[in-house]
């Protein structure tokens, strides 16, 4: 089975306040019911970091890291596909996708990838 | 509920401990301090270890149980406290309530951490463990990456600029490098990490827009304090010192879930608490430590703390205002930047500093003029559980 880092919006049916992730209970108004809400669209970048100490479970130079906000709203981090010489700043449009991310116990884990589409 | 005071501090130089395990450095740091508070062969009544990672890189749980046999604090009860980089401050405040409450007279607490063990390929990993399981850490993401994100938001918000986060740097590398408990006792030069062509070999980049020069280290070490009723500790030699209030707080795991990831509400609001138990006002303090993993963190903390209005943190910092000698000293003791990082250990160490600086024991390039009141930030996950405390000196 592939291993995924499922990226689902839960939608609070009480206030409609959109979470990501998951909670028992919601943020806005503590209700329990949730309506699953998938990624749409494009995503903006909200913030974003390349860092060059990498965890245990990484053998590459560096990792460059983001939050991102759907279209419907979804925030959520990713790994941003984008090398050195690659200009990214904050509000810049970014195409999701899922990919790898990290290798564990020799199989792919897949997540959100961001590709940088224009500024 | 009773009125507590610190009767006993103690810690070891912290650093790269090879020669330690991590029970030594409990040991050691917790000799110390019962030896400070002078209670001879007397016991306590209970022990709290506050220690994040025993279980991840030493392979060792129920550590306050080993502790306690070690020391032969027996029949003592004893509990290991995790919250992560807050676990010392935790361990401090599960102490002050457990006397606060009158169930038990006399309380060691103790922080601890051996991180050096272990590659900083395996050890910032276990940092990482902190990150929220699913929707961060397998990306990985690291704390220094979490403070990346945080720094360039609030830059394009507050206008920080490098220049104020340098200004901390400095400053607490400055302090760390006269404190002899410090793990990095070494002054930076402006030049030679800021504005020169060695500066892109010396403070590369760590964690854009970070540096390296604005990360703490990675370290071992430990520190203990002993706890008892003001009441009694007022019979003693040493000015007690009042635990006069704490605040704690949390907030969501992830950043992206604030609705303004630059708010540190957590902070905040313990720091509302702590002074409000007190009964005194951010201007009513001398001296602070506070938890500056990365140095916007001590900016941040110092405006939500109320020390300083948003967005004059950084500038404060670079105008000389917490500098010793300042309006506020912030970090005398070098903070997390140059006194070093042991999780476990951090928030029990900032106390201990405190505690020295109120009974006025450190020598003169450290001490702050008649200092009464010191106040802590003890920063857990990123901001998202974080302990703070007024301390109080009290004139026998």
């Amino acid at each position: 089975m592939k291993k995924e880092i499922a990226i689902v919006g839960y939608k609070c049916k009480k206030c409609g306040k959109l979470h990501y992730p998951f909670h028992d209970r919601c943020l806005g108004c503590k209700g329990r019911e949730f309506e699953k809400v998938k990624p749409q669209g494009k995503a903006k970048l909200l913030t974003f970091t390349r860092i060059y100490n990498l965890p245990w479970g990484f053998d590459q130079r560096y990792l460059t890291l983001g939050v991102a906000e759907f279209e419907n709203g979804i925030k959520a981090m990713g790994q941003i596909d984008a090398d050195e010489k690659t200009p990214l700043q904050m509000g810049m449009f970014m195409e999701p996708s899922w990919e790898p991310v990290r290798v564990q116990s020799g199989e792919n884990v897949y997540g959100l990838k961001l590709t940088p589409l224009s500024a | 509920m009773r009125d507590v005071a610190i009767i006993g501090a103690g810690m070891i130089p912290f650093g790269r401990r090879d020669e330690d395990s991590l029970m030594d450095m409990l040991a050691y740091a917790s000799l110390k301090a019962l030896d400070d508070a002078g209670l001879g062969e007397k016991s306590v009544d209970a022990v709290y270890v506050g220690n994040m990672g025993g279980g991840i890189i030493q392979h060792q749980t129920s550590i306050a149980s080993s502790l306690v046999d070690r020391l032969n604090l027996l029949p003592a009860a004893a509990e290991t406290v995790e919250n992560g980089p807050a676990s010392g401050g935790s361990a401090v405040k599960n102490g002050l309530l457990a006397v606060a409450s009158g169930y038990y007279d006399y309380v060691l607490v103790v922080g601890g951490e051996k991180m050096r063990e272990v590659t900083g390929w395996r050890a910032t990993d276990f940092v990482a463990t902190m990150t929220h399981p699913q929707a961060e850490y397998p990306y990985g993401i690291t704390l220094p990456g979490m403070a990346g994100m945080f720094t360039r938001l609030y830059m394009e918000k507050y206008g920080v600029t490098r220049e104020h986060l340098l200004a901390v740097s400095l400053k607490n590398q400055e302090m760390g490098a006269l404190n002899p408990y410090a793990h990095v006792e070494m002054t930076l030069d402006r030049e030679g990490i800021f504005d020169s062509p060695h500066a892109v070999v010396n403070n590369p980049m760590a964690a854009d827009p970070l540096h390296l020069y604005d990360m703490c280290p990675v370290s071992d070490g430990a520190a203990a304090i002993v706890l008892c009723p003001l009441e009694m500790a007022k019979k003693l030699a040493k000015p007690p010192i009042l635990i006069a209030g704490f605040g704690q707080a949390t907030d969501t795991h992830t950043l992206q879930e604030r609705a303004d990831p630059t708010d540190l509400k957590a902070v905040t609001l313990a720091a509302q608490k702590a002074f409000e138990m007190a009964k005194l006002k951010p201007s009513d303090i001398q001296v602070a430590e506070l938890h500056d993993a990365f140095t916007i963190l001590e900016i941040a903390e110092s405006e939500h703390a109320g020390f300083f209005k948003k967005g004059e943190g950084g500038k404060a910092a670079a105008a000389g205002k917490t500098r010793f000698g300042g309006q506020l000293p912030i970090n005398v003791s070098g903070g997390l930047k140059a006194r070093g990082h042991p999780v476990g250990a951090t928030g029990v160490a900032q106390v201990v500093d405190l505690t020295w600086q109120l009974r006025h024991e450190l020598p003169k390039n450290r001490q702050v003029k008649n200092a009464q009141n010191g106040f802590s930030v003890n920063f857990g996950g990123f901001g998202n559980n974080v302990v703070a405390f007024v301390l109080r000196r009290v004139e026998q």
